[in-house]
């Protein structure tokens, strides 16, 4: 690549860093990339592929949903219902589209787009197969050596949606909705940070593909960082707003939270972004701690059904499938959190927690400890888990005294 | 050194986002002006193939701090706050004077700037290259140690600002004469 040069003071604060140490690159930046094209035609690609993705997992988890409630759930439109998802977009697309009069225009309409903007701009990261399994093209459409950090900021940056769109509707509902959703999802961001950072630490290494490789060497990272993913599952469902944590919009106090006032096809877009962050989070955790797009390690094993199971694409697909199942399962099992309660679940509770692994994997990095350490406080810390869990699940016996 | 189209693009977009900043009546309005020019410097630094720290300004600086900035202006409805008077049209005077010095220096740096016969590889500005240079005991650890230091004072300050009388509660003696209740004398 080449270096530009682009003012001259610019370049005196490159120089004040002084006479850096010559690091090689990372082994996955360094290789041939595709043709202009064939990256625009992957994002294209991708972002074509997360909207039809959104638009039939409405449409899963309402029949999920309505298997849960013991009810049937839509099944009129098409067989099975499978046509739903086209009468929704026709339906919010001719829906009248309001704007409140004294809404703030601009921010107003730029907020869904924000939104949406920002939810499909990190999935392209994720690393679908080998490298040249796309027709002999990267099954991903940019590889960057930032990546995890790359996803950090865009993800950061899709709460501003949330944000302005409170705030330009004028409106008391949808002011508390986003200001409380902003605060949440503030306060998640910070644990889900520091719990990346163990696994990181480990690898040495913020490329998704260095990370997957590393699995493939010394297994699942779930097995070294157990409460690092556990403390990132929780989080990423925070961020996504998922029903533990869907403060923003709690119909039952605010109306509809921070999408208030909108209807239509802005509307639409909200659920847009959500649906597209529930599906990159899905994306993401087995990428970061369960092998990413690579099959279970015992399964190469097999003789005859090994090749079979080596399929590009297909662990990815059924992994994704199976954490986007795991977040409708807890949206129709588990409560709502009240807002104070779920800020301290935050603050008080994952984001010690959180800290507290990152030093200890520190210190196994820092002394070169076997890396089965890691494992063993792992299990250690589930056990200790399961423990408090069945102390605190247990209701306490009732101490009566008779006069 | 040349400064390409593009190049120049981003800063004239940085320079007016700038004026935006400071020009927009509505303080929410200015806030975005903020966070573009936060994506514009972060476009900057990855010119500069400075990766990692484009991350960490977008991360930091547009994705926190401008957030905690919006926080503020919204829980004190304080959007379209009227301050009484707007210093800039009245301090004509001052304001050429900072533009001039700040020229100078510019100036200065330019004609003074020699470009390192040796230019450090920074590997792309990663965390590989910029972890050992920040953390050498010769160069940058003991200011880094120092700055954390500060945060941590300024942390620790903030939270006995806002919550002093259960600070005191918690150190001191329940009799202590903060912690009484003053009888109002009403009426002679």
């Amino acid at each position: 690549m080449k270096r530009l040069n682009l003012t001259a003071a610019a370049a005196g604060t490159l120089a004040l860093f002084g006479p850096a140490l010559a690091v090689e690159t990372p082994s996955a930046a360094a290789q041939p990339t595709d043709p202009l094209w064939m990256v625009g035609l992957k994002a294209f690609l991708v972002i074509f592929g997360l909207l039809t993705a959104f638009a039939y997992m409405t449409l899963i988890e309402r029949r999920l949903l309505a298997r849960i409630q013991i009810r049937q759930g839509p099944n009129r439109v098409g067989p099975g219902g499978l046509l739903q998802p086209l009468a929704d977009a026709i339906k919010s697309v001719f829906k009248e589209d309001l704007i409140v009069s004294r809404a703030d225009k601009v921010v107003f309409v730029l907020a869904p787009m924000i939104s949406v903007t920002f939810a499909v701009m990190s999935f392209g990261l994720i690393p679908f197969g080998p490298k040249g399994a796309f027709f002999g093209y990267d099954p991903w459409v940019i590889n960057l050596d930032v990546g995890i950090l790359y996803i950090f900021a865009v993800s950061e940056l899709a709460i501003y949606g949330i944000f302005l769109a409170g705030w330009a509707s004028n409106s008391k509902y949808s002011l508390l909705g986003s200001l409380r959703s902003s605060a949440s999802m503030i306060s998640y961001e910070l644990a889900l940070g520091i719990s990346l950072l163990a696994p990181v630490l480990l690898v040495g290494s913020l490329n998704l593909q260095d990370i997957v490789d590393w699995q493939h060497q010394n297994g699942w990272l779930v097995l070294y960082m157990l409460p690092a993913f556990a403390i990132f599952l929780l989080t990423s469902m925070a961020e996504a707003a998922r029903t533990p944590f869907d403060l923003p919009e709690a119909e039952q106090e605010l109306v509809g939270g921070y999408n208030t006032e909108y209807s239509s096809i802005k509307w639409a877009l909200f659920q847009m972004a959500e649906y597209i962050h529930l599906i990159t989070a899905s994306a993401l955790i087995p990428t970061l701690f369960l092998g990413g797009w690579r099959m279970p390690g015992f399964l190469e094993q097999l003789p005859l059904l090994g090749p079979l199971f080596a399929l590009p694409y297909l662990w990815m697909f059924v992994k994704i499938a199976f954490f986007l199942f795991f977040f409708i399962w807890v949206r129709g099992t588990l409560f709502r959190l009240r807002y104070d309660q779920l800020m301290v679940f935050s603050w008080g509770r994952l984001f010690p927690l959180a800290l507290a692994w990152f030093l200890l994997s520190a210190w196994v990095v820092a002394l070169k400890l076997p890396v089965v350490w890691l494992g063993w406080l792992s299990l250690l810390s589930l056990v200790a888990f399961l423990l408090y869990a069945f102390q605190t699940a247990r209701p306490k016996p009732v101490e009566r005294s008779y006069p | 050194m040349s400064v390409g189209f593009w190049e120049m693009v981003v800063l004239f977009l940085l320079v007016l986002s700038g004026l935006a900043v400071v020009r927009l009546q509505n303080a929410v309005h200015a806030a975005l002006a903020l966070i573009a020019n936060f994506l514009l410097v972060a476009g900057v630094y990855v010119a500069l193939e400075a990766r990692f720290v484009a991350m960490i300004q977008i991360i930091v600086y547009a994705g926190a701090i401008v957030v905690l900035f919006l926080f503020v202006i919204m829980l004190l409805s304080a959007a379209n706050a009227n301050v009484g008077l707007d210093l800039l049209p009245r301090l004509p005077w001052a304001a050429a004077l900072g533009a001039l010095g700040l020229a100078g220096v510019l100036v200065y740096g330019l004609i003074r700037y020699q470009p390192a016969a040796n230019p450090p590889a920074l590997g792309g500005g990663l965390p590989q290259a910029l972890g050992p240079l920040l953390y050498d005991p010769e160069k940058w650890l003991f200011a880094l140690l120092a700055v954390g230091f500060l945060l941590l004072v300024a942390t620790v300050a903030a939270v006995v600002l806002v919550e002093p009388e259960r600070i005191l509660a918690a150190t001191t003696h329940p009799a202590h004469p903060s912690q009484k209740e003053e009888k109002v004398e009403v009426g002679p």
